[in-house]
């Protein structure tokens, strides 16, 4: 008996990232919300305008406590990033700026998204997505580190302090962190909105199991990827 | 000053007493942040070693340090430069002056080479060969060059020295930076400012003087015993920094009531100094407590990190990089759904064209 919606179609299953890469992805997406808004009531605090502070409950200093241990959370999970980049090779999909098609892929790719080409070439993930993801890691370093150079400076003898105080001299001033780190967290909002859009839009509109592969693993495709040979 | 005589000499000299001296010892010992353990070492430095030989030279600034450091009240500047220390040569405090002084400060640099303290305010020029800067017919690198070479220490007063200084704001027409990079390697103890607490200075140049090392320093150069906390995290006001209690404007009722300046873009969080301690004229008050944001006075860049009185920089009318963001968070987010509803008419194109296609 057919029924009428169901229709037969060869797919192949992909597997790519490993758990410990979706764990990550979704602590990591979930704690650059929290720093994100808690980052700005720091920048700009909201005044809780009360006469004592001894009526107070220390909304400035819990704002901040909520900041530092979501950076702790975020930081800490990257360790389950960098087991899964050593175990499975899914989780390894580097932007290959070494290999000569990658530049006209990422032409080809970028044509597609500018909408004058009306399709690009299948990939597991595609040359363009892959800068991208780069890039995030390298603004996340960035964060990172004048992050902890500002947060270990309250006492800059510390192993904290030695460790990231660098930074504020590399930079120019610890002044200068705070702008850094400010303006890079804004440029990280931004590379979310368009990665959610792209996501979202590669899953629905071109097959390409961008959502339901960061839950699962597995891209589910009836077109063989032109990158597949990497997952060997 | 044939033989160099110690301070209990000076002090023996001058027919003081022995119970003065360690008063004085005791003075100096808390003065340069040391717990009381300490106490039988300062006596016994004082009383051996001989008083240093101190070249004090002044570049590229306008000397508010120097009016800062006779205002030390403990101790007083006038016993550091007339009793503690053998100040063989200084710009602003001498009485000399012209050709006889130039040959003295030569005289001093030959006798005493490698034992005297250089102390240097206001920075190096260095554009065009350093002929912003001009000290006794020469430029001002070449006489820190001279008298850097022979230095037992050198310690740099002021953030002009330190690290530039106002007049190294952009766009520096005189090539205008901090002493390291022309005394040869040496290295120099910061004592940043704009200008640095006086006792703070006095307190570093007694170390030097009496223990013939330089205090310890950070990861910059700056003594740790006075450079070490954030002012921020000694300040009185920051209790109302926790409790989210700030004074919005200059005049509201927050900064009447002495709360928070840290939304008038106070720098206390990234500032290393002693004000939130020490504070200024014998701990009488400091910026803060009298209601203006600090500015960093003592921070590596503090004159390019505009506006004082803001959190963040203003780009004119824009605003700042919250309204930037917010706005390019905004026009991202249309562009997602522009770029949605274009891609769904490019695909349904498509797929018309495909049709017709199978039509024909």
């Amino acid at each position: 008996m057919a029924i009428k919606s169901v229709k037969e179609v060869n797919r192949k299953e992909y597997y790519i990232f490993s758990p410990f890469l979706r764990i990550f992805h979704w602590i990591m997406a979930s704690q650059i919300v929290i720093l994100f808004a808690t980052g700005l009531l720091i920048t700009k605090p909201m005044n809780v305008a009360i006469t004592e502070p001894v009526f107070s409950i220390t909304s400035m200093d819990l704002v901040r406590d909520i900041h530092f241990t979501s950076a702790f959370i975020l930081c800490a999970s990257l360790i389950l990033r960098v087991y899964g980049f050593i175990i499975n090779k899914g989780d390894r999909l580097f932007p290959r700026v070494w290999e000569g098609h990658f530049y006209e892929e990422t032409v080809d790719v970028a044509l597609h998204y500018m909408l004058l080409k009306p399709h690009h070439a299948s990939f597991l993930r595609n040359p363009l997505a892959r800068g991208s993801y780069a890039a995030l890691y390298v603004l996340l370093a960035i964060e990172i580190l004048t992050g902890f150079a500002m947060y270990f400076m309250t006492n800059p003898s510390s192993t904290g302090g030695m460790l990231f105080g660098w930074v504020n001299v590399l930079v120019g001033s610890e002044m200068m962190s705070h702008y850094i780190h400010h303006y890079v967290a804004w440029f990280i909002i931004l590379f979310a909105i368009g990665h959610l859009y792209m996501v979202i839009r590669a899953e629905f509109m071109e097959g390409e199991s961008e959502v339901s592969s960061m839950f699962s693993g597995k891209k589910i495709l009836a077109h063989t990827p032109k990158d597949a040979n990497e997952l060997d | 000053m044939e033989k160099r005589e110690s301070l209990w000499e000076a002090y023996l000299r001058r027919g003081l007493s022995r119970r003065s001296f360690l008063k004085g010892c005791v003075a100096l010992t808390s003065l340069m942040g040391f717990s009381t353990d300490m106490f039988s070492k300062v006596v016994e430095a004082a009383e051996n070693k001989p008083l240093p030989v101190v070249i004090w030279i002044h570049g590229h600034e306008c000397t508010g340090c120097d009016e800062s450091f006779i205002r030390s009240g403990a101790p007083l500047a006038s016993d550091v430069v007339l009793s503690s220390i053998a100040l063989e040569y200084d710009h602003l405090l001498s009485a000399a002056c012209g050709a006889p002084f130039e040959a003295h400060l030569d005289e001093t640099i030959a006798k005493y080479n490698g034992q005297y303290i250089l102390c240097v305010e206001g920075a190096i020029a260095t554009k065009d060969s350093g002929v912003y800067c001009m000290s006794g017919g020469h430029t001002f690198t070449h006489l820190l060059k001279k008298a850097a070479a022979g230095a037992a220490a050198i310690i740099a007063y002021g953030s002009c020295s330190a690290y530039g200084g106002i007049q190294a704001a952009k766009p520096n027409p005189t090539g205008s930076a901090g002493i390291e990079r022309f005394v040869g390697g040496k290295s120099v103890v910061k004592v940043p400012g704009c200008p640095p607490i006086p006792e703070v200075m006095t307190g570093v140049v007694m170390h030097v003087a009496l223990f013939g090392t330089i205090p310890p320093v950070d990861g910059d150069g700056r003594p740790k015993q006075f450079y070490g906390n954030r002012i921020h995290d000694t300040c009185y006001r920051r209790p109302f920094f926790d409790a989210g209690m700030f004074a919005e404007t200059f005049d509201d009722a927050g900064a009447k009531a002495g709360w928070c300046l840290y939304k008038l873009g106070c720098r206390g969080p990234e500032t290393y100094n002693s004000c939130g301690n020490l504070r200024w004229w014998q701990g009488m008050s400091y910026p803060i407590q009298s209601g203006a944001p600090c500015i960093g006075c003592s921070n590596s860049n503090f004159w390019d990190e505009d506006p004082f009185t803001s959190r963040l920089p203003q780009y004119g009318k824009i605003g700042d990089a919250d309204k930037i963001g917010t706005a390019l968070g905004v026009l991202t987010a249309a562009g997602v759904v522009g770029h949605a509803v274009a891609s769904v008419v490019q695909r349904n194109s498509r797929e018309n064209l495909i049709d017709e296609d199978h039509h024909e």
